[in-house]
């Protein structure tokens, strides 16, 4: 009877498979599939990249007789589509290193392992493609290595680990690429790196953070600091470099830690992990700035044992325009359908990403090949579907029991995490990012209106806008939840200060003070206020104050510094600022000072560097701009100068004084015409500047234009009749 | 490390089976059909034996050195091995593939910390013996008046479903219930599902 059954459907089986493809030659069917001239290509595009000596793949496939071995299990799991490892369904999304193989090349291989898996002629065979297990871009501008390895047990369930890797550097850098090199490349199923700012986890660990510590999620403390997280550090084993685009490396700053979090899963031997993390420098800062941004359903997360239905959806309206560069779903062991689109304004559904078949060992970061434009009022939404029924075989309960959110592998998540560049951002607009903070933690708190991070991120993101009392109201609602909380106490003062109330500011700051934990940043702006209001006395005893406690505080001693010359007290001044030049060589306070100090004493010359790194950390600051020009000019290097000048015209079009100075070194340098353009867009910007129109006169009366600088002169009088060299300069022109 | 004292008695096995049991040699030479031997062991000297007389079971562990389920099945083997190894039942691992030569498995079994004794199934005769296409299968063999008589063959447990479809940990332990059947002369249980993992090499085409 079974052969009876089986019989029809075998014979169609190869009725189908033996009929030539209507459009292709007869010959071309008959001809026999060989590696050298079908295998070969397919593996090297599909398989090889992670199954080579030293790959993540448990077994190379760069020869005929490797996948010969491996033939009948290529059939397998390229036809039930386990290998190569790919989640995302096609038609939802177009990624970039798409690995899903297609069905032609699957046929193919069948064919193959059917016909016997012949070589055919090696020379048809391309030249099998080389790996390099080391640096794949040379040697790496850091080097960072865990701190102690760590065996990883020879069998059980996987293993999370995390592992904390200071920076060691004194200067901020940018980093346009990361290699992560994890020893045993094996046993990781995929790996994330975070930035933790503030260096959290090993403040918390101070006599074990060695040792790393276990968890698949985890929360970093990000500091003061508006610094969302912008780029997916993400690995996974055919990733060899992760290469940011040239206008997008990310930020490395003395005292970051980095934490590498690794899915690590056992061979069948103890393996020693002592993974190193390769750093590569880009020489210019980011010009563009994207976001992380998360939709998440975890307080939805409550999910009945046995329910293989669970469902759980979330939404994000966008406050501005966007492109989506890259998504990441998440979920851990219960999840079984991952969805991500957007509605558009337009009714449009475009769709971000739909896994049909979640499996957590596979889960990767996946990047658009051109970016998803998303316009402003789009909605951002996911919608998961989990499985905790006993027929889930990845179900890590047996029996099935109920489930909510956790950081544990028993445990679940829900999140959807989208990288997005905000566009069409007009100029001089607040960072466009605060925007998107605004909307994403207003949203949370619908959600959880009691979630005091998505409260003080909220209120931070309102501060970071300008909107001061705003964030004040909400400072003071996180601390109705958290009372004495130094660090929204001194948030809080910030806000008032902002708002205009430094009274109520001081006090927060006081409070803050007062609330006996680690309170520099508040004894920092409490100093500041003082410096504000010139009470350089006071200012200079909170900074010292504030150095008793952080005495590596390089914006203390830059304070200090502040306080002592607004008393003369000039040479201890610079003793402070060159202190804090020494604790964070980017300080921008002591540059700028002892730029200024150097020029005061005659030194441009040296003042030159000083200015060169202050304009590359507030590329915008006007004044320090035109003292690096001054410096430059001072020290016989006009062009140089007018470059600068050009480059802050361009920044600040709109800026008078920037081109009455270009107006004067152009003049300097012998270009009366053009000089009196600029000394003209001066005054067309400040029509009522008696300088600007004396200046004006002098440029004209040099180029011979008697008329035109008679007038210039008697403008600057009408404008201040005292203008007393305007009058003189009126006298030395020749008489009509 | 608990396995390296493991490793002594294995050694005084071994001597116990040349130099006190010419008997049973004899014996079992005649029912295992002739000079024939059933593979070498690693220093290359042929395996004319499974187990001495009076064993009550031989485990074979088909075994590859380069299949990663294979590899990370052997902590379970060495468990299954310390706690019913003593019981009369012998547990063997089994290296089928022409690829796994003994420089190759010694290097493997020192890594692994194996320390059951080993087979290279030169002749692939054990892997017909067995019907075993798959590494990590397991085959249990009882004596019998004509040889071997296997009364178990497949999985070690359900930990892998099929090849992408992977268990957080096993829930049936398949091989274990099927040694503590023979361990109390019970019927032995067939395993619950099929066995995951690397297809064996056949050496007739090489």
């Amino acid at each position: 009877m079974k052969i009876l059954r089986l019989l029809p459907l075998a014979l169609a089986g190869c009725a189908l498979l033996c009929l030539p493809p209507p459009h292709h030659a007869t010959h071309a069917a008959e001809a026999p599939v060989t590696w050298s001239r079908q295998i070969a290509p397919i593996v090297y595009q599909h398989c090889s990249t992670c199954h080579h000596p030293g790959g993540g793949g448990p077994f190379s496939l760069l020869s005929y007789q490797d996948a010969r071995r491996r033939g009948p299990q290529m059939v397998q799991v390229t036809q039930s589509r386990f290998m190569p490892p790919w989640l995302p369904e096609p038609g939802y999304g177009d990624f970039v290193d798409d690995r899903r193989i297609s069905d032609e090349d699957i046929a193919l291989i069948r064919k193959w392992v059917a016909a016997g898996m012949p070589q055919g002629n090696p020379s048809e065979a391309p030249p099998a493609p080389h790996y390099n297990a080391d640096w794949q871009m040379g040697k790496p501008d850091l080097i960072l290595t865990v701190p102690r390895s760590f065996t990883l047990y020879a069998s059980g369930t996987d293993v999370f680990h995390n592992f904390i890797l200071p920076n060691p550097l004194k200067q901020t850098h940018y980093i346009r690429a990361m290699q992560i090199l994890p020893s045993v490349p094996q046993v990781v199923h995929h790996a994330n790196v975070l930035i933790d700012r503030t260096a959290s986890w090993r403040r918390a660990h101070p006599s074990d953070w060695q040792n790393g510590f276990g968890g698949m999620e985890l929360e970093v403390d990000a500091g003061n600091i508006f610094d969302p997280d912008s780029h997916f550090l993400f690995w996974k084993p055919d990733t060899p470099v992760l290469m940011e685009a040239p206008t997008m490396p990310w930020r490395l700053d003395p005292g970051n830690d980095l934490i590498l979090n690794m899915h690590l899963k056992p061979s069948g031997k103890p393996e020693v992990m002592s993974a190193r993390i390769g750093l590569y420098f880009a020489d210019k800062p980011a010009t563009q700035h994207p976001m992380l941004l998360q939709l998440d359903c975890d307080d939805q997360l409550n999910i009945p044992a046995g329910d293989s239905n669970f469902v759980v959806q979330d939404s994000l309206r966008l406050p501005l325009d966007v492109e989506a560069l890259g998504i990441y779903p998440h979920a851990h062991y219960l999840g079984h359908i991952l969805e991500g689109w957007a509605d558009l304004p337009n009714g449009q559904k475009k769709w971000l990403i739909r896994i049909p078949n979640w499996d957590i060992d596979r889960q990767s970061v996946y990047r658009y090949r051109t970016p998803v434009f998303l316009p402003r009022g789009s909605v951002l939404h996911m919608r998961y579907v989990y499985d905790n029924s006993e027929n889930n075989v990845h179900n890590p309960n047996d029996p099935p029991i109920r489930v909510r959110a956790g950081n544990r592998s028993v445990d679940e998540m829900s999140h959807l995490w989208i990288q997005v560049l905000p566009v069409h951002v007009p100029p001089g607009s607040p960072d466009p990012r605060l925007i998107l903070e605004e909307a994403w933690m207003e949203h949370r708190l619908t959600k959880v209106p009691g979630d005091d991070i998505a409260l003080y991120n909220l209120a931070s993101a309102l501060a970071g806008l300008g909107r001061y009392t705003e964030a004040a109201a909400d400072y003071r609602k996180v601390l109705t939840a958290q009372p004495g909380d130094p660090r929204a106490l001194n948030s809080l003062g910030a806000a008032l200060e902002n708002a205009g109330e430094s009274q109520a500011a001081a006090d927060a700051f006081t409070q803050a003070i007062a609330s006996g934990g680690h309170a520099c940043d508040a004894r920092f702006n409490l100093a500041q206020l003082d410096l504000k209001r010139s009470d350089f006395p006071n200012a200079e005893q909170q900074f010292r104050n504030m150095l008793k406690q952080c005495p590596d505080d390089p914006d203390a001693h830059s304070g200090l510094g502040m306080a002592l010359e607004g008393q003369n007290e000039n040479s201890a001044a610079r003793d402070e600022f060159q202190r804090a030049l020494q604790l964070d060589p980017a300080n921008f306070t002591a540059l700028t000072q002892l730029g200024q100090d150097a020029i005061a004493t005659g030194q441009p010359q040296q003042a030159i560097p000083l200015f060169q790194a202050a304009v590359q950390q507030q590329p915008d600051d006007l004044e320090t701009r035109e003292h690096f020009a001054m410096a430059l000019a001072q020290s016989g290097r006009g062009d140089d100068a007018l470059q600068q000048l050009g480059e802050a015209a361009t920044r600040h079009p709109n800026d008078p004084e920037v081109h009455a100075l270009i107006a004067q070194l152009l003049d300097a340098g012998g270009n009366l015409p053009q000089a009196i353009d600029e000394q003209r867009l001066a005054l067309h910007l400040q029509p009522n500047d008696a300088d600007g129109w004396n200046n004006l006169g002098v440029l004209e009366a040099r180029s011979g234009r008697t008329a035109a600088a008679r007038a210039d002169f008697l403008h600057a009088l009408q404008l201040n009749p005292n203008h007393q060299q305007a009058r003189a300069n009126l006298n030395r022109l020749p008489p009509q | 490390m608990p396995l390296l004292h493991l490793r002594l008695p294995v050694v005084r096995f071994k001597a116990m089976f040349s130099r006190l049991f010419p008997a049973a040699l004899l014996c079992l030479s005649a029912v295992a059909s002739a000079a024939q031997p059933f593979g070498t062991d690693l220093q290359g000297q042929p395996v004319d034996h499974l187990a001495p007389s009076g064993s009550k079971a031989v485990v074979l562990f088909f075994a590859a050195s380069d299949c990663p389920i294979s590899n990370r099945y052997i902590p379970e083997i060495e468990r299954l091995q310390r706690a019913y190894g003593s019981d009369g039942v012998r547990f063997l691992w089994v290296y089928p593939n022409p690829t796994d030569t003994a420089a190759v498995v010694r290097a493997h079994d020192r890594q692994f910390d194996i320390t059951a004794d080993t087979i290279l199934d030169t002749s692939q005769r054990l892997t017909a013996l067995a019907h075993a296409t798959i590494t990590p299968e397991v085959a249990i063999l009882l004596p019998a008046a004509s040889g071997w008589r296997e009364v178990y063959r497949g999985r070690i447990d359900d930990r892998y479903i099929s090849l992408g479809q992977e268990r957080p940990h096993a829930m049936k332990h398949d091989l274990e219930l099927a040694i503590r059947a023979v361990v109390a002369d019970q019927h032995v249980p067939p395993p619950g599902g099929p066995t995951v993992g690397c297809s064996i090499v056949p050496r007739n085409d090489q």
